[in-house]
């Protein structure tokens, strides 16, 4: 834990300056999570700051230091979850745009040389999230929490509440889902490959 | 049998391709820094709710108050409009009922009032 029990229970009993010492110490990770899930640069510090708002007034619940974590983490989900489903406007979700990314990125993956780092790490960025948003916001969100913030079955069952072999079971399914579309990009860049070869 | 290797090794090769792109993906997004007006803007938001919840709850309150006090005046006003005028368990029988309330009509002759009408 970044935070002294202490220093919550402060803030549990209204002390501002302890509030913000919590918020200093998680906002960097939140802020990370959430620009991770929702994938829009423009909207993560006002996501964010949602979360925060629903710690301060959701504070006095916490009773144990243990739960702290998982529960910020709840709340971070449950806000981006809000924020994705409000905001219809997903980015590049289109299937042909979708597609084009993903060939490209299949090009990053195989090591494409002549490419810059930061446009590489752009193009990374643009087809995890093409790919993430052919999904649902929950398949979204979960996969992104398990394969990219890399939190434990155990961390992830106390976020969903759910049993270990649900999640084993969601989980399965939504990689099933992106899958699809990475299958998609490898034949694509076969064929693409075949008729280069062709010409 | 072969070809089941090779949609097993072709699965394999994309769930390793999907893996590379999610490390990838956590390499090239690191955690953003806040800007300045993170803080000073999420306790605008903070005050902002916390007054919208005050209003809310006098607003709340006041309604309770007032359901109170309708609730009161109604339960007198229905409790002195119930009071019976005329007692509503009957305990005489039906005939009696019905003699009492034609009691005027069926009272006997009185003597004082035979000696009055002979007087006239």
């Amino acid at each position: 834990m970044l935070v002294e029990f202490e220093l919550l229970q402060k803030a549990q009993q209204g002390d501002a300056g302890a509030f913000n010492q919590v918020v200093t110490a998680y906002r960097r990770r939140i802020l990370g999570t959430i620009s991770r899930l929702i994938g829009r640069p423009e909207d993560v510090e006002d996501v964010a700051q949602e979360v925060f708002l629903r710690l301060y007034f959701s504070l006095d619940q916490l009773r144990t230091p243990e739960v702290f974590e998982p529960w910020l983490y709840r709340l971070t989900v449950n806000a981006s979850y809000d924020y994705l489903r409000k905001s219809k406007r997903r980015p590049e979700s289109r299937m042909s745009d979708l597609s084009e990314q993903q060939v490209l990125m299949a090009d990053a993956v195989a090591g494409t040389k002549a490419q810059s780092e930061e446009g590489e790490k752009h193009r990374v960025k643009d087809t995890v999230n093409s790919l993430l948003a052919a999904v649902s916001e929950e398949d979204r969100i979960l996969l992104t929490l398990k394969e990219v913030e890399g939190l434990s079955l155990k961390e992830l069952e106390q976020i969903y509440h759910v049993s270990e072999n649900s999640l084993k079971v969601r989980l399965f399914r939504a990689r099933q889902r992106v899958l699809k579309n990475v299958k998609g990009v490898t034949r694509r860049r076969e064929k693409s490959a075949s008729s280069d070869d062709g010409l | 049998m072969f070809e089941r290797e090779m949609t097993n090794a072709s699965e394999n090769e994309a769930n390793a391709q999907l893996d590379a792109l999610f490390c990838a993906f956590r390499e090239a997004t690191p955690d953003p820094e806040p800007s300045v007006n993170f803080m000073p803007t999420m306790w605008a938001k903070i005050e902002a709710r916390q007054s919208s919840t005050t209003i809310f709850h006098r607003f709340a309150r006041a309604l309770v108050t007032a359901a109170l006090g309708a609730s009161v005046v109604l339960g007198l006003l229905s409790y002195s409009s119930n009071q019976p005028a005329i007692p509503t368990t009957y305990e005489a029988s039906y005939v009696q009922a019905l003699a009492a309330d034609h009691v005027s009509e069926l009272e006997p002759l009185q003597v004082e009032r035979i000696s009055e009408l002979e007087q006239q």
